[in-house]
């Protein structure tokens, strides 16, 4: 077979970030059941991708988070229509382990003062 | 022909596969592992650092904080795809890179190793291929991880663009219908799209087996 995955890319993947502000995140985030999501100054972010099925987004959000399915529905809802979502809240030190998470499981995911957007 | 994943009485999660589908999901795990390994240059060494971290000899320790300083930025896409940029900011994303990018490739490789090992314990021919609950979140991220490769490969940046890349195929696939001919290098990308659909296939069914 040949050896694809070690050929270089067709082309080089830029960062296809919709880099578009979301109003809503805030107003959504503060509205969450889930305490652990309003406490802190950082934020996760998870960025939209074209490989990573909407079932497998949602069971990570789930399975990480402790999110009940309908709110792990509608963040992965976000993401894809959005662009982006903020996933959590906290301290500096937890976003970057929620990153790392995210990171882990092939998510698209940063962290960021919240307000930035 | 594969079957979707089930759950067994007895509580595993099982699916069945040919020996030719088990062949080319663990060589391609096996070589999104190498790429992984060579473009970070993760090579060996790293228990050694660890180790070295570990220790009691204060220069060891000092030795092994610099080695773990140089984490390589990734250069290949689809590396950089697998370790993306944790902050939007460069300092904040160095930094961290700096400080998580070892583990984080450690766990990559661990879990693509393992599927190696599932599938290769599973035994060559049609057969059932069976995973604990632990098993099989290590199985989701590895096939995803190796989803991600062969999207890069196939130019797949945006959302829709691998059915673009599909339907390009079979255009392609009737226009060779009509002349007879075959090309090497269409037949090296059908050979991407299949694997790609197959891992989608089986990661969406292994996760409809967990609910």
């Amino acid at each position: 077979m040949s050896p694809w995955l070690t050929t270089p890319a067709m082309s080089r993947s830029a960062s296809a970030s919709a880099s578009s502000a979301s109003p809503g995140a805030v107003d959504l985030a503060a509205a969450q059941d889930e305490a652990r999501a309003v406490d802190g100054p950082w934020c996760t972010v998870v960025w939209n991708d074209p490989v990573n099925l909407m079932t497998y987004v949602v069971f990570v959000f789930r399975r990480h988070f402790g999110y009940s399915r309908p709110r792990a529905e509608q963040l992965m809802r976000q993401v894809h229509e959005e662009g982006r979502a903020i996933v959590s809240r906290g301290s500096r030190e937890r976003v970057e382990r929620d990153v790392q998470a995210m990171h882990t499981y092939g998510l698209r995911a940063t962290f960021e003062k919240t307000g930035q957007d | 022909m594969a079957h979707a994943f089930r759950r067994r009485g007895d509580g595993l999660l099982a699916c069945r596969l040919d020996g030719e589908e088990k062949a080319i999901i663990a060589q391609v795990a096996q070589e999104t592992a190498d790429l992984i390994r060579t473009d970070l240059g993760v090579e060996a060494g790293t228990g050694a650092i660890r180790r070295a971290a570990d220790s009691e000899d204060p220069l060891q320790r000092l030795e092994a904080e610099f080695a773990g300083r140089s984490a390589r930025e990734p250069s290949d896409s689809a590396v950089s795809r697998l370790f993306p940029a944790a902050a939007e900011d460069a300092a904040s994303a160095d930094e961290y890179r700096r400080l998580g990018q070892q583990d984080l490739a450690e766990a990559k490789l661990a879990d693509l190793h393992r599927v190696v090992e599932v599938l290769d314990g599973a035994g060559p021919g049609h057969g059932e291929v069976q995973v604990d609950e632990d098993d099989a979140v290590t199985m989701l991220r590895a096939l995803n991880d190796v989803r991600i490769v062969l999207a890069d490969r196939l130019g797949v940046q945006r959302d829709g663009d691998f059915d673009t890349v599909r339907m390009m195929q079979q255009i392609g696939e009737q226009v060779e219908g009509a002349d007879g001919g075959e090309d090497e290098e269409h037949v090296g990308s059908d050979v991407v799209i299949a694997v790609y659909e197959l891992l989608s296939w089986l990661q969406e069914s292994l996760l409809r087996s967990m609910d």
